[in-house]
């Protein structure tokens, strides 16, 4: 963890103290002079890699209102650079606070608040000695700035609060106006006993309004104005019965140890007094708005990028690490229903086999069985033999016994593969396609009649066939001795002396469907 | 703000820092994106095979009755040999033993190579079913013959005899008292199908 140091200037003494979360300690004490400034570099070389910022509580503060045209970016830097470069002669330490916008009939203007230091030099050496030490400085504030976190913090909610504290600078004065800084000062005490105290911290205060007014900071006619006292430890009381209310101030006192619980400040040097508040809260809550420019803050900006890019870093991997913790888990809901299902899966399984281990003993798997056997039905039910159509045959020609068998073809295969003996290729009602068919050729002679017998021979050619087509058979074609046909050549020789001997053939194709 | 060579040397800690922890975010994201994938893989491989199972367990009434009507056929298969690689020589034996024992006047026959016919897909491996086509050429007496030597064929076994083609058709030799004369002739094309469980033991 980084160490947090503070220093605290004042007029006489400045002192160190080391930030925490919840307190305060102090580090170091160191007179303003030449042998506190040493005794501080002899400190800052012990120092290294520390934090440093620097609460400025000092008299002879300057706070000047301006008006600048509302500009943004490096236009207007700029025009606060010149603008503090004509109002102060070292701008070292001079910052330009915004008050807000203001809508005039001709244009938007911006209200800023120069503020600086009468005497920079007192605190220039102790800002030469951080810088040469190497130091990382995060701001250089003064009490004033931080003033509208305090009154934020002590729970001032008017839009004009003039809060007042007994540092050990002295009596530290603030006008807040709606929660910004508008002026300040800084009234030594001195050896005033604490019994004045109360009676001081009215007379400056009334003193403070007239001044305001005076400067046309605050308007005469605004009404009472909230005074917002800090007591020191146990002398509330005592400023609540000598801070009574008139028409233009109503005090509002707190006592010492209710601002440390406000800011949840637990713990806090001896004698330390209500500068530590400030000290406080410019470890805690620093306002942005400070007087080291942005040379002096180098150290503190680059170290402050390097925790950037480191925490970028983190925070990335942070982001991942949700990303895959959320997978993670989503991974093991997976795996969980992965496991799940294999149990499931086993558990059928061996379901299954012991299920099967009861079926009759094969030497095969059931799938194979199955295919196999299914498979070579399939074949079968295409295969056929060629016994059963020369038995249909036969019985057919024992009713023709005019008709004699030269040859007889058998053929079996799909439609396309057997040799059929026309270009058709099923029989004739076919209504289906068919997949395997048995056809059976027959070739003969038709004895005992004439040859020029036309209508004879077809007559008895067509009987016989009539009488092969059943028992599953289908008549396929049927072709005569002579073509009767209207396409075909009929001729003939009624009485010719030249009768040949030759039984008219003739050729029968029939069909049977397998599947 | 412009940083200086020494600024920059001072970043690269805190640069190499973030990267790293970036780059260890990134593959965590990463590694564990594949995680789930795989296991989402493993899910749908887990939640197909528990289905399949599911399913088999479903109809093994079914196929209990399928295995017991198939069975038979299958064993059948197996004693003639018909499951199970070709067995020529034992073709060979059984063309010879059937012209001497139905004293067949000539029988010439051919077999032609071994051919797939199909391949059915079963588990663990495919059933394939090979095709031999045997070219028979017979000199018969008479039609019965052929029929005859058709059935001692099918009785012989060690194939499915599948008969693609037979013709028949008379010799017209005239018959003379000397010796026994062919009167017939008949040429088949017969598949002699065997198939190959990989299955079988």
């Amino acid at each position: 963890m980084t160490k947090r140091l503070i220093l605290y200037l004042s007029a006489d003494e400045h002192y160190l103290y080391r930030a925490e979360r919840t307190a305060l300690e102090l580090e170091g004490k160191f007179s303003a002079d030449e042998a506190g400034l040493n005794a501080f570099r002899e400190y800052l070389r012990s120092a290294q890699g520390a934090l440093f910022a620097v609460l400025a509580d000092l008299a002879g503060e300057d706070f000047h209102e301006e008006q600048i045209p509302y500009l943004r970016g490096a236009d207007r830097e700029a025009l606060l650079a010149r603008r503090l470069a004509q109002r102060y002669r070292d701008t070292r330490l001079a910052a330009a606070l915004s008050l807000g916008q203001v809508l005039t009939p001709e244009r938007r203007n911006e209200r800023v608040l120069l503020a600086s230091f009468t005497n920079t030099q007192q605190l220039s050496q102790w800002l030469d000695a951080l810088e040469e030490a190497g130091a990382r400085l995060a701001g250089v504030y003064s009490t004033a700035l931080v003033a509208p976190a305090l009154a934020a913090a002590l729970g001032a909610r008017d839009a004009r609060v003039l809060l007042v504290s007994a540092n050990r600078a002295g009596l530290r004065q603030c006008y807040i106006e709606k929660g910004r800084l508008r002026f300040a000062r800084l009234e030594r005490i001195g050896e005033l006993a604490p019994e004045a105290l109360a009676g001081f911290v009215r007379s400056e205060t009334q003193r403070l309004v007239q001044y305001l007014i005076t400067l046309r900071a605050l308007a005469r006619e605004a009404g009472p104005m909230q005074v917002l006292v800090i007591a020191p430890p146990g002398r509330r009381a005592a400023f609540e019965q000598a801070l009574h209310a008139d028409g233009r101030l109503t005090f509002r006192t707190i006592d010492y140890a209710d601002a440390q619980r406000a800011l949840k400040l637990r713990r806090l040097p001896e004698g330390a007094a209500a500068e530590a508040l400030f000290v406080h809260l410019a470890a805690q809550k620093p306002p942005r708005q400070q007087f080291a420019n942005r040379d002096e803050r180098r150290r503190y900006l680059l170290w402050q990028l390097q925790r950037a890019i480191v925490g970028a870093g983190a925070a990335a991997f942070c982001l991942c690490a949700l990303v895959g913790g959320s997978r993670s888990l989503d991974v093991i809901n997976v795996r969980t229903a992965t496991a799940e299902q294999r149990e499931l899966a086993r558990s059928a399984a061996q379901q299954y086999q012991r299920i099967t281990s009861s079926f009759p003993v094969t030497d095969t798997s059931t799938e194979n069985l199955k295919a196999a056997v299914v498979e070579f039905r399939r074949i079968a039910e295409r295969s056929s033999n060629p016994e059963p159509a020369f038995i249909h045959i036969s019985r057919v020609l024992q009713k023709y016994p005019q008709v004699e068998l030269d040859a007889l073809r058998w053929s079996v295969g799909k439609p396309g593969e057997v040799r059929l003996p026309t270009a058709r290729t099923q029989p004739q009602g076919a209504a289906e396609p068919i997949d395997t068919m048995v056809l059976v050729e027959i070739s003969g002679r038709v004895n005992a009649t004439q040859r020029n017998d036309y209508r004879g021979i077809t007559a008895q050619v067509q009987s016989f066939a009539s009488a092969l087509v059943g028992a599953g058979y289908e008549l396929v074609r049927t072709q005569l001795p002579f073509d009767v046909t209207s396409e075909g050549v009929l001729s003939g020789d009624i009485g010719g002396s030249a009768e040949s001997g030759e039984a008219p053939r003739f050729t029968v194709v029939l069909g049977r469907r397998l599947r | 703000m412009r940083l200086t060579r020494g600024e920059l040397k001072q970043l690269a800690g805190p640069v190499v820092v973030g990267l790293v922890l970036t780059l260890g975010g990134a593959a965590l994201v990463w590694s564990t994106g594949e995680a789930l994938r795989s296991g989402q893989r493993h899910f749908a491989a887990a939640q197909a095979e528990r289905r399949q199972n599911t399913e088999r367990l479903a109809r093994i009434a079914e196929e209990e009755r399928e295995v017991k009507e198939k069975i038979d056929l299958y064993q059948r298969l197996k004693q003639l040999h018909i499951l199970g690689e070709e067995r020529r020589l034992e073709w060979a034996d059984a063309m010879a033993r059937i012209r001497k024992e139905r004293e067949l006047l000539d029988l010439r026959y051919t077999v032609e190579r071994q051919r797939l016919l199909t391949s059915v897909a079963a588990k663990p491996g495919n059933i394939d079913f090979y095709a031999s086509t045997m070219k028979v050429d017979l000199a018969l007496l008479h039609e019965e013959d052929l029929l005859r030597f058709l059935a001692d064929l099918r009785e012989s076994g060690n194939a499915y005899y599948a008969v693609r083609k037979c013709g028949l058709m008379r010799t017209g030799q005239a018959v003379s008292g000397a010796g026994m004369t062919p009167r017939l002739r008949a040429d088949c094309e017969i598949d002699l199908i065997t198939l190959v469980d990989p299955a079988k033991k």
